[in-house]
């Protein structure tokens, strides 16, 4: 249940082509999560625009919707769907706030505790910005034309009940451009995202205070 | 014919006669322990029935399901964690397979399948218990505009991403069952502070009910068997560091109590023998008086046990120590009357004159020496604890049997040919002690008082403090795998405290349902005004059969085809699944043929399966008779002093409700002031007893004052002794000053009786000293070996008698005789030559 946060969470990440596949040794693998990490040493945030489409078992029809994301190291970020159903979604690192503007309604929940939803955020972040990925995950690489897919799998169990695959996909520049998930549930999020930015993020980006007369419920009950 | 003449002549010239009784005696106890022993494990025995918590603790320790719960956690090195975490279902799979598991819990059953089909089939009974007002509003989802409001809102939160959609329409597709859940939601509550896993994630706790059908001790030592063999292979297929599966609980604390037992029977009985043959033989070096000391302790403790199961019908496991104290206190009679007997035979007394002497000048000392002992025990009555009571109850008949055995039966074991040695060591120390005291019995006081009265102010001075023990670790066995689980446990799950536990029994279901509404608004009341932190209540749990009706009428107004239609509608518009609301249309066909009355209003715990891991929480609410439950509440802080538990007495219940209030902690604090009362009341009342008897008995003031200052003085060096030492009291150590006070105050009677009527002081006076000095030690290692039993109670007794008693020796022979020498002198007329 709790695992569906970061299920759909993790639909926020970016897309890429699949061309043939060159696997990487392990230490070319080392090497290049060592270089990613270096890349982004120096500009901890990033922010871009998403695509995403969901294969949800609960409905008859993918579900597809855009908006933009912002992250900042080590675990904030922030979320905006637009459309028909806009949501706003916003994590401090301590809160994870959900607002739905058209329903004037917003869930809060209390991460830290070793949730499930932790674990969810815990993969949500990783994919945004790789650091100490291999701690959580086995991760196998292939070269993709002039691009890499890093395939995760797992490591933790509290991971393993929330996510079976993780399939990122890295441009030239090493820019997330695809990310897909598969749940254990069989659910399949498929997230690519556009004009990536690590342009300073404003804090306040990652704060969130709900509007006046907002319902506000605890699903957690914390 | 003189009782004396009479015994010297039986025993002499009838011996025959007297093994014949003495056989026949020996045969009924035997006969009676045979076919009619049986052993009480119940700890709660030890504490004072006539206390409505202990009574409240002994219901929930009997009729709950907690008493075949037991609880296991697995403890990993702080590296293998995620190992744990994929190990533990491993472990619970393999826990579930045992043919002695009914139902294993690892985990909120939320989180699994089975645990979401088995809640929705409460929905049902639960939603129709709901307050009018509530049921109303809650049916009101089933409109049609209502719920195709509802599916576009979960819609637009699937796209948002928020994990509540899937949880929400998994466990309720109408949007019924969460509120009609949500009393029963509400009272788990108190659930979320007992995590299953440790914060540092290295301990995972696995709840277990057994299908064990017995009880008892024997039963509970089967159980334990299977559980320890499962516990070795358990960790199959553990590829971490160490891995420790532990297991506590009532059967395992049990089979643990019933085994020690047998340790704590052999060890102190053993020990007690051992040291007091010693003793004995040190003090006579002879081997047949030595074996009819053991055979006659051994007949008093037969008879006293066999009388014992007569009069109680069973025997509680603190009564094991009462042949190790019997042994030690009987003892006394046999070194006294032997002493006796070797010195008229040293004198020149042929055997049956030396028996007539020896029961004529010690026989009334011994029965007062019995009889005191046997009030002291008899004490034990007045605490009002099973376990004691039959403790004090034997020990007192077997007192006074081994002071009938003693100047009888023991007899059969002298010989006439048998003659004292010639070299006494300890006569000669004993003798060249008394001489000098009555030289310079002030040289000796002037040593001996000090000392005493230095104890005496430590004794009395609050800043040295007497530590008082109430709390449940002080009531644990010392070596305990089921203790020592659950303090790493505890350790690792420091979250909360232990709860006050309120118990109602109800005669019915509608009042049930009435006391528990009145109690939960009342708690919740008191939890937003900050008096209790938590509570939890089976309010939810306990349906009222009016309600009921009532709402199940009120169900009937509602359009099922036009719901249903709705919902068919609102499904196809949202883009749901048809398969996620498939539950959520067998509940509508559920409502409406209720509604109809077609099918009656399912009773939710036959709706429960068996192993469902609900019934974990409902067996935390209800007994085996429904109509038996108990509620939680937790205070802002541990229960630790008589205070707070008088404030929770006062706070908790609720008018018109009869609730018991208990718990281990509420319990002990309860029994504080009692312990107290114990301690100095019934103590008192000893002393008091002690007091007039001796009055009686030497009809001498200042001899009264001084046996009275050195009962005083002994006292107050054991409470020093304890205070410099760290022995804590507890709840039942406290008992030991009566006994001391009982039994300390019998060498001061040997002593000074002897004293009142010597002609030969240093001959007389030795001749006592010995067999008292003799009899002190033998009881000191009689009461010391308890101190080697698993039984916490039962050392903690013995050590503090061992240590009292010390005192009493040491003050009965330093302090009583010197004073009585200044205070009375006497015309020092030793001329005779005594062997030594």
């Amino acid at each position: 249940m709790i695992s569906k946060l970061a299920f759909l969470s993790l639909l926020l990440i970016a897309s890429g082509a699949t061309i043939s596949a060159e696997p990487l040794a392990p230490n070319d693998v080392k090497a290049l999560l060592e270089k990613i990490r270096a890349k982004r040493v120096g500009a901890p945030q990033m922010q871009a625009d998403f695509a995403e489409q969901k294969d949800v078992h609960l409905m008859n029809k993918p579900i597809s919707s855009t908006g933009k994301v912002w992250f900042q190291e080590p675990n904030k970020f922030r979320r905006e769907v637009k459309g028909s159903s806009p949501s706003i979604t916003v994590s401090d690192g301590a809160t994870l706030w959900i607002f739905y503007p058209k329903f004037q309604s917003a869930e809060k929940y209390s991460l830290g505790k070793r949730s499930p939803l932790d674990a969810g955020i815990a993969a949500l972040t990783a994919a945004l910005n790789l650091e100490h990925v291999e701690n959580s995950y086995h991760i196998t690489a292939s070269k993709q034309g002039d691009g890499f897919e890093l395939l995760l799998a797992p490591r933790n169990p509290s991971l393993k009940r929330l996510l079976k695959t993780f399939d990122i996909h890295l441009n030239a520049d090493l820019q997330v451009q695809r990310t897909e998930m598969v749940q254990p549930n069989g659910d399949h999020i498929a997230t690519s995202y556009t004009n990536e930015s690590r342009a300073p993020i404003p804090g306040s980006t990652f704060e969130f205070t709900p509007p006046a007369g907002t319902n506000v419920t605890t699903p957690l009950g914390r | 014919m003189s009782y004396s003449k009479f015994i010297a002549r039986l025993v002499t010239e009838r011996r025959g006669l007297v093994w014949l009784v003495v056989a026949l005696l020996a045969g009924a106890s035997l006969y009676v322990l045979i076919t009619r022993m049986t052993l009480d494990s119940e700890v709660l025995n030890l504490l004072p029935g006539k206390f409505e918590s202990v009574q409240g603790l002994k219901v929930y320790n009997n009729d709950f399901a907690q008493t075949r719960e037991l609880t296991f956690a697995l403890a990993c090195q702080p590296n293998d964690t995620d190992k744990l975490e994929e190990f533990a279902p491993i472990f619970a799979e393999r826990l579930r397979a045992q043919p002695w598991t009914t139902r294993v819990l690892n985990g909120s059953p939320m989180e699994t399948p089975e645990g979401v089909h088995d809640l929705q089939g409460l929905a049902v009974p639960l939603l129709l218990n709901l307050e009018p007002q509530d049921f109303s509003a809650t049916i009101s989802v089933l409109e049609p505009a209502h719920l195709q409001a509802r599916l576009r809102r979960l819609h637009g939160e699937i796209e948002a991403g928020s994990p509540r959609p899937e949880f929400e329409l998994q466990l309720d597709p109408l949007g019924v069952v969460a509120p009609a859940l949500k009393p029963f939601a509400g009272n788990a509550g108190l659930q979320e502070g007992e995590p299953l896993v440790s914060p540092d994630r290295t301990l995972r706790v696995f709840l277990v009910v057994t299908n064990q059908e017995s009880l008892d001790a024997f039963a509970c030592q089967a159980l334990m068997v299977k559980v320890n063999a499962f516990r070795k292979a358990a960790g199959a297929g553990w590829d971490g560091g160490r891995l420790q599966v532990l297991v506590t609980g009532r059967s395992a604390y049990v089979a643990e109590i019933s085994l020690s037992m047998r340790h704590d029977i052999v060890v102190t009985l053993l020990g007690s023998i051992l040291l007091v043959g010693a003793v004995f033989f040190v003090g006579f070096r002879r081997w047949l008086p030595l074996l009819g000391m053991g055979f006659s302790l051994l007949l008093c403790c037969l008879v006293a046990l066999a009388v014992g199961l007569l009069i109680f019908g069973e025997l509680n496991m603190v009564t094991i120590g009462m042949c190790a104290i019997l042994i030690g206190l009987g003892v006394d009679f046999a070194i006294l009357i032997f002493g006796r007997y070797q010195q008229a035979r040293n004198e020149g007394s042929a055997h049956a004159p030396a028996i007539e002497e020896a029961i004529s000048k010690l026989g009334r000392a011994i029965f007062f020496g019995a009889l005191t002992t046997s009030v002291g025990f008899l004490a034990l009555l007045l605490g009002g604890a099973a376990g004691f009571t039959q403790l004090g109850v034997l020990i007192a008949i077997g007192i006074l049997v081994a002071g009938l055995c003693m100047t009888s039966v023991f007899f059969l074991f002298t010989r006439e040919r048998s003659l004292p040695p010639r070299h006494d060591w300890i006569f000669g120390l004993v003798r060249l002690y008394v001489r000098r005291m009555l030289r310079a019995p002030a040289l000796i006081l002037w040593i001996a008082l000090p000392i005493l009265l230095g104890l005496f102010a430590v004794a009395i001075i609050p800043q040295i403090p007497l530590i008082f023990d109430a709390s449940t670790k002080s009531m644990e066995p010392k070596k305990s795998d089921a203790g020592y689980a659950l303090n790493a446990i505890m350790t690792a799950m420091p979250t909360r405290w232990e709860p006050v536990i309120g118990i109602v029994r109800a005669p019915n279901e509608e009042q049930l349902h009435t006391d528990w509404q009145k109690v939960e608004a009342h708690w919740r009341a008191l939890r937003e005004a900050g008096a209790i932190k938590d509570f939890s209540t089976p309010a939810a749990l306990a349906l009222s059969p009016r309600l009921i009706e009532e709402n199940r009428k009120r169900l009937g107004q509602i359009d099922f085809a036009g719901t249903r239609t709705a919902l068919q509608s609102a499904i196809a518009q949202e883009g749901f699944s048809p398969e996620t609301f498939t539950a959520g249309f067998a509940l509508l066909d559920r409502l409406q043929a209720v509604a109809k009355g077609t099918q009656p209003v399912p009773d939710w715990r036959k709706q429960l399966p068996l192993t469902s891991s609900w019934w974990f929480l409902v067996d935390r609410y209800f007994a085996a008779d429904p109509l038996l439950s108990v509620g939680f509440a937790t205070t802002n802080k541990p229960v630790e002093t008589h205070e707070q538990k008088e404030k929770l007495r006062e706070i908790l219940p609720v008018a018109g409700v009869r609730m018991t209030l208990s718990g281990w902690s509420f319990t002990l604090t309860d029994l504080l002031p009692w312990s107290h009362h114990q301690l100095i009341l019934i103590s008192a009342l000893m002393a008091f007893f002690d007091a007039f008897l001796l009055a009686v008995l030497y009809r001498d003031l200042r001899l009264w004052l001084i046996q009275i200052a050195t009962l005083v003085l002994a006292v107050g060096a054991m409470i020093a002794t304890m205070k410099l030492a760290i022995i804590p009291l507890n709840l039942l150590n406290v008992l030991a000053f009566r006994l001391v006070l009982a039994i300390g105050v019998d060498y001061g009677i040997y002593v000074l009786l002897v004293w009142q009527k010597a002609q030969d002081v240093e001959h007389d006076v030795a001749g006592v000293l010995k067999p008292v000095a003799l009899a002190g030690l033998t009881a000191i290692a009689g009461f010391g070996s308890l101190g080697f039993a698993n039984n916490p109670t039962l050392s903690g007794l013995g050590i503090a008698c061992a240590i009292g008693l010390s005192w009493s020796l040491f003050a009965t022979i330093f302090f009583t005789l010197p004073a009585a020498a200044i205070a009375e002198p006497k015309r020092d007329e030793s001329s005779r030559i005594v062997p030594g």
